[in-house]
């Protein structure tokens, strides 16, 4: 009983760890994206629809559809759970004011986008591989 | 038919650069929303409706339709159908615009276009975005609203970053023409009096707005002016050749919203006094001034990641009108919004209205009760 007991520990702390790991979003740029660093000001103007510039480079962000990165980045930076954040940008599309972002299945499409795409700003767990796309820090 | 060329134009202009790529390139989107409502009033019939029976006569539906060829270049089309108590029933063009934004600075939009007056004019018809089955009634009326939602010419709007202890600035500059329908809710009683416009009403609209993001995070504070030129339409009449005009009128702003954690406040005060005469052929230069001054308050609070409560006051008073419940609406409002998941939304509304003043037409009531409560309930899906 007692090993089962260190054994379920010892599963729930990697589980704990592996889920926070995942959770911690990074900003990745297409590499045409002028700077190393963006300023949270202007990283939540981009993904609420209010901006379409970032360091004077003209950007284009792309979402994930949901998951742990997806809220996570959601709480941190746009201060919004993804409800009222999608129906902000619908706002947005109704009154011909925006076109909603592309929404991705997972990081790893986010990656291949934002690789392939100038201009395009997009987010991440920070595990996940990210070859071909540029960090962007979050001042 | 200019209306139409000026819609066909925009979107003939954003389609020439498109016609060149690929569909996949085009960033074709298809969004829509639709809504069912119920009502039901206490005293009352309420917006054209049999409320009082309880009815469920409040439906829309909207397609909307876009693409972006270029990254700097938008064009788009939305329709809706629209049902409220006896109006409505109809499909209509809310708006057909292409839009070109230069840099976050200056963009512009042209065709017809969404009229950004107010904290809320250019999302007032768009249901899911917000919490309340109905917005603040003494400046959004929902009866009314057609003759402010958009107009065919232009807006040039943008960004501009101020000090950095400053904040930054919102502008919108607006130019072209209203187009009231000769069916519009604004003619309701004209119409049920046998007295409708014989056309629409249009007039020149020309106006500007102004939102402050404060240094504040989270306050925004704003104005905007709206002004309108003179006009006048034909109306119906048995007895001989029959008018209603209408000389300049503004219609004034002021607004600010905070947004911090779970809490949302927001306020305005509203003011259209325009002056009006209807001449008729055996009753001369009846005068329908009117000098309406509206203002809200409200507060929303996210309780859980599904569901939203508020409340709001909201109140209008005529200056024009004599004393007496026909002058005056004050309802106050609590409301709450729950969210099955992404698409699916409901919305429950109770609203304790004293006055007449507001969206009890005389058309659909016998008599007048000076006070009603209104029981508002939304489901919605949106994709």
């Amino acid at each position: 009983m007692k090993r089962l007991f260190i054994a379920l520990f010892f599963a729930l702390g990697v589980l704990v760890l592996a889920g926070n790991a995942h959770a911690q979003a990074i900003v990745i740029a297409n590499p045409s994206v002028k700077g190393t660093d963006v300023s949270k000001g202007d990283l939540k103007d981009v993904f609420t629809g209010g901006a379409t510039s970032v360091n004077g480079s003209q950007v284009t962000p792309v979402l994930l559809k949901s998951g742990a990165t997806h809220d996570e980045f959601l709480s941190a930076h746009i201060g919004k759970n993804d409800t009222a954040f999608r129906a902000g940008w619908r706002s947005l599309v109704f009154s011909g004011q925006a076109t909603m972002p592309k929404s991705l299945d997972s990081e790893a499409a986010v990656v291949e986008y934002v690789a392939h795409t100038a201009g395009a700003i997009g987010y991440i767990g920070k595990a996940t591989p990210h070859e071909g796309v540029k960090v962007l820090a979050v001042r | 038919m200019n209306r139409l060329l000026v819609g066909a134009m925009a979107l003939a202009l954003g389609a020439i650069p498109a016609a060149a790529q690929s569909l996949d390139d085009l960033n074709i989107q298809v969004h829509g929303y639709a809504a069912q409502g119920f009502l039901y009033t206490t005293a009352n019939n309420i917006f054209y409706a049999n409320s009082s029976d309880g009815s469920p006569a409040w439906t829309e539906a909207v397609l909307n339709v876009s693409a972006q060829p270029i990254p700097k270049l938008r064009i788009g089309v939305q329709a809706r159908y629209f049902l409220l108590g006896s109006s409505g029933n109809a499909f209509v063009l809310d708006w057909a615009a292409a839009d070109y934004k230069v840099n976050d600075k200056f963009g512009v939009r042209f065709g017809k276009v969404k009229t950004p007056w107010g904290l809320m004019n250019e999302t007032q018809d768009i249901d899911p975005s917000y919490m309340w089955a109905l917005l603040p009634q003494s400046v959004y009326d929902i009866t009314t609203r057609n003759a402010d939602l958009a107009h065919y010419g232009a807006v040039a709007y943008g960004t501009l970053k101020l000090a950095p202890s400053a904040g930054k600035l919102d502008y919108r500059a607006w130019g072209g023409e209203q187009v009231i329908p000769a069916d519009d809710g604004s003619f309701a009683d004209l119409i049920a009096a046998g007295n409708g416009p014989l056309s629409s009403l249009n007039y020149v609209t020309l106006g500007a707005a102004l939102h402050w993001h404060t240094p504040l995070s989270g306050l925004m504070v704003g104005a905007s002016d709206g002004h309108a030129n003179k006009a006048s339409v034909a109306l119906a009449d048995e007895t001989g050749p029959a008018s209603e005009s209408f000389t300049e009128w503004n219609n004034v702003s002021y607004f600010a919203q905070y947004e911090k954690d779970k809490w949302m406040l927001a306020g305005e005060w509203n003011r259209q006094a325009s002056s009006g005469v209807q001449n008729f052929t055996d009753d001369p230069s009846a005068s329908i001034d009117t000098d309406p001054r509206a203002w809200y308050v409200m507060a929303t609070y996210k309780a859980t990641g599904k569901l939203t409560v508020g409340a709001y006051d909201s109140q209008v008073v005529d200056h024009e009108l004599k004393l007496g419940p026909d002058r005056y609406s004050k309802d106050w409002t609590v409301s709450g919004r729950y969210d099955v998941n992404q698409f699916i939304y409901l919305k429950a509304e109770e609203h304790f209205i004293e006055g007449t003043s507001l969206s009890f037409e005389n058309s659909n009531n016998t008599v007048l009760k000076p006070s009603s409560k209104l029981t508002a309930l939304r489901i919605g899906v949106s994709f």
